[in-house]
């Protein structure tokens, strides 16, 4: 099955409404619609196909000099198929929920032209067969969510959140490029995933305990591929962007920053397992800045009020832990684990990205029916008693936030279990400490929220007022809530080969750490936030998010703009001055004593004249015979 | 015997006598005297290089000719030169070299 | 008679026709238009070849050996489309002003294009300087500032570029001298590289020479330290100039380093101390102008020393002297003068609509001028290279390029330039998403009204636009034309 078609289609559609969306009218968002829904059957054939052949295949040219190629190839195994699953299942599902969400909007074809952008440059991503395409398409997404975020680009909020997304995005990609740079000198010009996994797989001429390893190398390299992870999945530092991109409209806070582009970044690290597993100080740095921002987030979300807010932190709790599980996967096999948690066939970063995918996608979508039914109120404190007046909404979103706590046999449980497994096999108990605490932390903000929101007495007018959202955002909400239960069974057979790993025996203390986390977190949020009409608890640095923006601020104000102002001064005062005014000083000076030969008296010249005349047959007449002319 | 050093020397310093002048003086009609002084220095010398440059036995009379030449520029020049004076007289009411200034930058 | 040769003279003679009198506007259109369907032509015709194409000679002197001489390579036919591209987009965009601007511009095109089209040093040298009095006199009678202080921003860079040519001059005499051997003088590059071949100087000479054409040929592109006559010329000069001056003729600098300083001195960039001078040189280019840039509070400043920032990246590609590099440095040259010429047009469109380009005057003009806004993205997402647009395409050859000799745990001082250097691509989206911000995002501004331009008026920035995306998404199309090593 040719990728092309989920690939170039969406490439199209949106060609065709960015640019010509004022002639296209109301055909732009079918277009885009359209397209995405093919791009869902051509996926589904791709599925189908199930040959287990790793399939490397050109699909465009783009560079091609002397012996480098840097060309748009694909690279279809069992990973990029399950991922290519979620992307574009869930951006159909979206597309179709935002002909509810959006029905109103004036810009409306700009908005599924940027959709139909981003499904373009996701499926790039997904299907990239070497780092350079990934790259490509790295950038792209980070474009579409910029466009994205600032739909609303009048409100200045949204204006100020897209360009924070892209610079803090940019600033990771600085890093990926470094490390494709290593790379590509390391491998001899050659960024083919496939190769560079031979090269620095057992035997390889890169791979540890061979001649040509340098673990400093080795270590570097794994590490700036990672800063581009960290800026795309929002790890610590450069988590910051994720919370403020809740700007853009609510469905594409599902697809985007939730579902799918965030994360990339995990998808990336599980493309280049191979590299994180050569270096094992990488391999706790990755785990420990996940862990990290797994925690950090997790206490972040306890205090928010906004209901996007929260999905926001949650989203970077739950990143944190995809993250840490891909290096907790290279500690284990170091720990001779190696069987057990091998990258081929499921990884458990990539089963937990599957079935967060879904159940966040849903909850975010759920949230947008909220937002939708109370004209646009974020705030949690000013809803309540949304169970009554949105019953299906509140069971879809029941129903996710139970699979986000990882209550027993619903996916969120089984997916959450492989990624604390695997941090306990890795060795390091910190890891899986913090890793429980998390998933009571994530327990107990859930269901704070649900409390909230959706238990209780209106607490306003608009909620009050609060009806059930139209079809075509319920019947997306459905969708994903079924699958919200169901995704961690192997009733999917086909894209679960990829994402799910096998079985492991053994893991009691897991089992029971993780039921012992959600009695504590649930029990005690129903036990402090039942009928209550304001937050009882008022943790200013959670609420405040650890002043991180304040932080930021400083640093960009003194490290970048004053830098820039003193640089600027410098370059006016020195370069300016040393190149351009002080030659010009000296000649005016030399101009201005020269000048007094000049001075227009004609018997000055005479005089002159004169001595000239003297001074020439002075010359003809003693020095030049002595030296022989 | 006067020789060719003695015309050249009272040549030199006429045309010294000239120059400085030229160089010295202010008033415009006395710088023009001193320029005459000068070119009649250099005919002088002509005419003593003439005479003592003998060709075939007699003066060599090129060197003459040109003097003839120069006396003939000469005076076409006073007629230029004095008329030019003329009328910066008339203009600035003044003969002193200093006072005409105004091709000055 | 070669095309080349009509494709030089026609835009020359059409600016002779708008000064005897002929209709201002459509002879300078139509000339340009012709001209870019003969470069075109020229460029399908080339195709896949490689070496010299299109060769024409007409002796002038016997000795030394001179003679108009044309003839086109990848290099100088990339260069001449981008020149062609950039003059017709100028000029079309021309509104209500006298004949001179068309004159100038089609001078300043000319120029450029027989500075690129021609393959005699003599005459490369000549065109240069041709194509830079109307510069220079277009900053100075129809600058947009203050006439004083105009004509102090034109004398500025007169005199910058006067010294560089000076010193430019210095150095092709002294290799015109070296490689002549005394008996024949000639200037034809072909015969220089063939006697560069078969005996080339040692490294070291090599190398002085290098460093004196790097000076001279530098300061034309605005290499740091030798810049600070770019930016105020650039803001002052009339759109066309600066889309023209900052899009093609400031190229001239580092194609005449592509086409003669390293094929004649193959060593002469990897000689230590020329080496560590041109990566301090380029780091100040990228790293010092892009805070300089982060600092600018007009678009005018932000753009034109953007544009002297991004010439450090073509400058690493000419350092590393790798194929890929080098290539990768032609493809940039051509991305930055399409996508800095788009700017500049849009940005003197913005000043003669709203009289202001300063950032905190400005907001919202996204919702009355979607269009514009579009097609200005298209310049400032090119110009921070953005994959799908070409700049990216060539930045990221460079920055590959100097990765190709690579020894792990030992980076080379170029490639540490390179790290460095990619900070520089994070600055780039500082400045230019702020631009953004603070120009069409937010809510309009009062007081300030500005309407996308009539359907015509859009065309040459489409066209500048629509070639990015081309290439930008094929760079292949222009890689073909460079199928030998440079």
């Amino acid at each position: 099955m040719n990728a092309s078609i989920p690939l170039l289609l969406p490439f199209f559609s949106a060609l065709v409404i960015l640019l010509g969306h004022r002639q296209l009218k109301g055909a732009a968002v079918l277009i885009s619609v359209g397209s995405s829904i093919i791009s869902f059957i051509a996926c589904l054939a791709l599925l189908a196909a199930a040959d287990d052949k790793t399939n490397n295949q050109l699909l465009l040219p783009f560079i091609d000099v002397g012996h480098f190629h840097a060309n748009i190839d694909v690279l279809i195994d069992k990973q990029s198929r399950g991922m290519m699953f979620i992307v574009s299942f869930i951006g159909m599902l979206v597309h179709i929920f935002s002909l509810g969400y959006m029905k109103d909007d004036e810009a409306r074809p700009r908005f599924f032209g940027s959709l139909s952008l981003f499904m373009f440059s996701m499926t790039g991503i997904v299907l990239a067969g070497n780092l350079l395409m990934m790259f490509i398409f790295w950038e792209l997404v980070g474009l579409s969510s910029y466009l994205l975020i600032g739909h609303w680009y009048q409100k200045a909020s949204a204006a100020e959140a897209c360009k924070k997304a892209f610079l803090t995005n940019r600033i990771g990609d600085f890093g990926f490029m470094i490390g494709i740079l290593l790379l590509f000198g390391a491998n001899n010009g050659n960024v083919n995933l496939f190769d560079l996994e031979t090269a620095f797989k057992h035997g390889g001429p890169l791979a540890l305990g061979s001649p040509g390893y340098n673990a400093s190398f080795t270590t570097a390299a794994a590490l700036c591929i990672f800063l581009g992870a960290v800026g795309k999945s929002a790890q610590f530092p450069l988590h910051v962007w994720l919370p403020d991109a809740m700007e853009g409209p609510t469905p594409v806070s599902a697809l985007i920053h939730a579902a799918t582009m965030v994360a990339a970044g995990v998808y990336m690290l599980v493309r280049v397992s191979f590299l994180i597993e050569a270096s094992p100080l990488a391999a706790e740095i990755i785990a420990g800045i996940g862990c990290g921002t797994a925690l950090l987030a997790a206490l972040m979300a306890t205090q928010q009020n906004d209901i996007k807010r929260v999905l926001a932190y949650s989203t970077l709790s739950q990143l944190g832990y995809m993250v840490m599980a891909v290096g907790a996967v290279a500690m284990a096999a170091k720990n001779g684990h190696d069987g057990a948690h091998a990258a081929e066939p499921g990884h458990p970063a990539m089963f937990h990205l599957y079935t967060h995918a879904f159940f966040k996608a849903m909850l975010f979508l759920g949230s947008g029916a909220v937002i939708y039914a109370c004209h646009h109120e974020q705030d949690i404190w000013k809803m309540g008693g949304l169970r009554k007046h949105m019953p299906v909404t509140f069971w879809t979103f029941s129903i996710g936030t139970a699979a986000l706590m990882g209550v027993p046999f619903l996916s969120g449980f089984w997916s959450k279990e492989a990624v604390l497994g695997v941090a306990f096999d890795s060795g390091c108990k910190v890891l899986f400490l913090m890793g429980a605490a998390t998933a009571a932390l994530t327990a107990f903000y859930m269901t704070r929220l649900l409390i909230v929101a959706f238990f209780g007495k209106p607490r306003t007018e608009s909620a009050h007022h609060a009806t059930e959202a139209p079809m075509v955002m319920i019947l997306p909400l459905a969708i994903l809530a079924i699958f919200s239960v169901i995704s961690g069974y192997d009733v999917l057979a086909t894209p679960l080969q990829a994402m799910k790993p096998p079985h492991v025996e053994g893991h009691q203390t897991v089992l029971v750490a993780s039921l012992l986390a959600l009695i504590v977190g649930v029990g005690s949020a129903i036990f402090l936030y039942r009928g209550k009409d304001k937050d009882p608890i008022s943790i200013k640095l959670f609420a405040n998010k650890f002043y991180f923006d304040e932080i930021y601020a400083v640093i960009v104000r003194v490290c970048q703009d004053r830098l820039a102002w003193i640089v600027t001064a410098l370059e006016r005062v020195f370069v300016d001055g040393l190149i351009a005014r002080l030659p010009t000083a000296i000649v005016a000076r030399i101009g201005a004593a020269t000048r007094m030969l000049q001075g227009g008296h004609m018997q000055g010249y005479t005089f002159l004249l004169g001595g000239g005349v003297i001074g020439v047959v002075y010359l003809v007449v003693y020095v030049l015979p002595r030296l022989g002319h | 015997m006067i020789t060719l050093g003695h015309y050249l020397v009272v040549s030199g310093m006429l045309f010294a006598l000239g120059l400085a002048g030229v160089i010295a003086r202010r008033n415009i009609i006395i710088v023009y005297m001193c320029l005459e002084m000068m070119l009649s220095a250099a005919n002088l010398a002509l005419v003593g290089f003439s005479r003592f440059h003998l060709v075939n036995g007699l003066p060599d009379y090129t060197a003459q000719s040109l003097v003839f030449f120069t006396i003939t520029v000469a005076a076409a020049e006073v007629a230029v030169g004095l008329a030019i004076i003329v009328a910066l007289f008339r203009s600035k009411q003044s003969v002193d070299v200093e006072s005409v200034t105004k091709l000055q930058g | 008679m070669s095309v080349l040769e009509i494709i030089i003279a026609l835009p020359l003679l059409a600016a002779l026709a708008v000064w005897l009198g002929a209709p201002a506007r459509a002879a300078s259109l139509g000339a340009t238009i012709v001209n870019l369907i003969l470069v075109l032509y020229a460029v399908v015709q080339y195709g896949g070849k490689t070496g010299l194409a299109f060769t024409c000679s007409h002796p002038i002197l016997e000795n030394p050996a001179l003679s108009f001489a044309v003839g086109a390579d990848g290099t100088s036919l990339i260069l001449a489309l981008l020149t062609a591209l950039v003059m017709l987009a100028a000029i079309w965009q021309i509104q209500d002003r006298p004949a001179i601007f068309y004159v100038s511009s089609l001078l300043i095109g000319g120029g450029a294009l027989g500075a690129f089209l021609t393959t005699d040093v003599f005459f490369i040298y000549a065109f240069h300087e041709l194509a830079l009095i109307p510069t220079f006199l277009m900053i100075a009678l129809h600058g947009r500032a203050e006439p004083a202080q105009r004509k102090a921003v034109a004398w500025k860079a007169t005199i910058y570029l006067g010294a560089g040519s000076l010193v430019l001059l210095a150095g092709l005499v002294w290799l015109v001298l070296e490689f002549s051997g005394g008996s024949k003088l000639t200037f034809d590059l072909e015969a220089l590289r063939n006697q560069a071949k078969l005996t080339p100087l040692p490294d070291a000479k090599q190398g002085q020479i290098f460093f004196l054409l790097l000076l001279g040929f530098g300061s034309l592109v605005s290499l740091f330290p030798f810049h600070s006559w770019a930016a105020p010329a650039y803001a002052t000069a009339p759109t066309p100039v600066a889309m023209l001056h900052s899009g093609v003729l400031k190229k001239f600098g580092l194609y005449g380093l592509i086409r003669i300083a390293l094929p004649l001195l193959p060593q002469g960039a990897h000689v230590e101390w020329v080496q560590h001078a041109l990566i301090w040189m380029l780091l100040g280019n990228i790293l010092v102008m892009g805070l300089v840039t982060i600092h600018a509070s007009r678009l005018d400043d932000t753009l034109a020393n953007s544009s002297v920032m991004h010439m450090g990246y073509i400058f690493l590609g000419i350092a590393s002297g790798s194929e890929l590099a080098l290539k990768g440095a032609v493809i940039l040259m051509f991305a930055h003068g399409v996508s800095i010429a788009l700017l500049f047009g849009l940005c003197g469109r913005m000043r003669n609509q709203l009289g202001t380009l300063e950032y905190n005057k400005l907001g919202g003009l996204a919702t009355h001028a979607p269009a514009f806004t579009v097609l200005f993205a298209f310049g400032a997402f090119a110009s921070i290279g953005l994959p799908g647009l070409t700049n990216f395409a060539g930045e990221v050859m460079i920055f590959l390029g100097n990765f190709t000799e690579f020894k792990a745990g030992a980076l080379t001082p170029l490639q540490w330039a390179v790290i460095l250097a990619l900070w520089g691509v994070v600055m780039s989206a500082v400045y230019m998403l702020r631009a953004y911000r603070s120009i069409f995002h937010g809510s309009p501004a009062t007081g300030l009204f500005m309407i996308d331009p009539a359907l015509s008026q859009r065309v040459p920035f489409i066209l500048l636009a629509a070639t990015l995306l081309v290439t930008g998404c094929c760079p292949w199309l222009l890689l073909n034309l460079m199928k030998s090593a440079l």
